[in-house]
């Protein structure tokens, strides 16, 4: 049960990081004009029509990591502690207070993503996305690199 | 601002994440679980066996309390209201980010 978890923790993990990649890049380097190469396409993308769907895999994946980190907490846990993997500990204790913390600016990141709020507050949706995306890709990166020191249901 | 709703938003965003540092370093939560034992317990009350999580307490004291003064900043005259400025949603989380990173700084310096 634990490795099918993780496995669909980190699925839902990847597809939330690709959501947020794309508008990450497009919120800060926009295509003005027709998009021609692969990197000015990645950057045209529709940006405000990944918002719901951030919203959404963000709270599932981390209902996903909050059930496995019970797991986590006797397991994998145990084995950094040991190993004295003091660096990786460090960073997935602070991927949990980054995520509960992303958590937080929900509400507010999708309110400034409403068409009405197009220019008015343009910096404040800049700053909240690139706040998540910083949180997305520290959660992922450090849950891979901890579970590649050891795995859940191992 | 003067809708609810981004009051509601901004002012959640900012205190939940002050009250969630604080909640961590102070070991302010609102319930625990042991992970061994599969039991909840009321605040910070240890498990009868193994670790005791405190992560799902704290959020949820950090929550509530952004919650209450989400709602307090709602009720504020619009007069008052439309001077919170929207960057607070994101700077003072990025605040506790960084305070977080400084807390924590001593696994990376072992």
């Amino acid at each position: 049960m634990w490795i099918a978890l993780v496995i669909t923790h980190g699925l839902s993990a990847f597809l939330l990081l690709g959501a947020i990649t794309h508008q990450v890049v497009s919120v800060w380097a926009p295509v003005r004009a027709r998009a021609g190469n692969f990197v000015a396409r990645f950057r045209a993308v529709g940006s405000a029509n990944y918002v719901n769907a951030i919203i959404v895999l963000y709270i599932a994946t981390m209902i996903l990591g909050a059930i496995l980190y019970t797991n986590y907490r006797i397991t994998a846990r145990l084995t950094l502690e040991q190993g004295r993997y003091w660096k990786s500990f460090g960073a997935f204790e602070l991927k949990e207070h980054l995520i509960a913390i992303g958590l937080a600016t929900l509400p507010a990141y999708w309110y400034f993503w409403q068409p009405s709020q197009d220019a008015e507050h343009a910096r404040t949706r800049s700053m909240l996305t690139t706040l998540l995306a910083f949180v997305i890709w520290w959660g992922f990166l450090t849950g891979h690199v901890v579970n590649n020191i050891r795995g859940l249901g191992t | 601002m003067t809708s609810r709703f981004p009051v509601f938003a901004v002012t959640f965003a900012a205190v939940y994440a002050a009250v969630y540092y604080f909640a961590v370093d102070y070991n302010w939560a609102l319930f625990s679980y042991g992970p061994a034992v599969g039991k909840w317990t009321l605040f910070t009350a240890p498990a009868s066996a193994g670790p005791t999580m405190y992560w799902y307490g704290w959020i949820a004291t950090a929550a509530l309390s952004g919650a209450l003064a989400g709602l307090v900043a709602c009720l504020l005259p619009t007069s008052v209201s439309r001077h919170l400025w929207s960057g607070f949603a994101w700077l003072v989380p990025m605040g506790a980010m960084a305070a977080f990173a400084y807390l924590l700084s001593g696994y990376w310096t072992r």
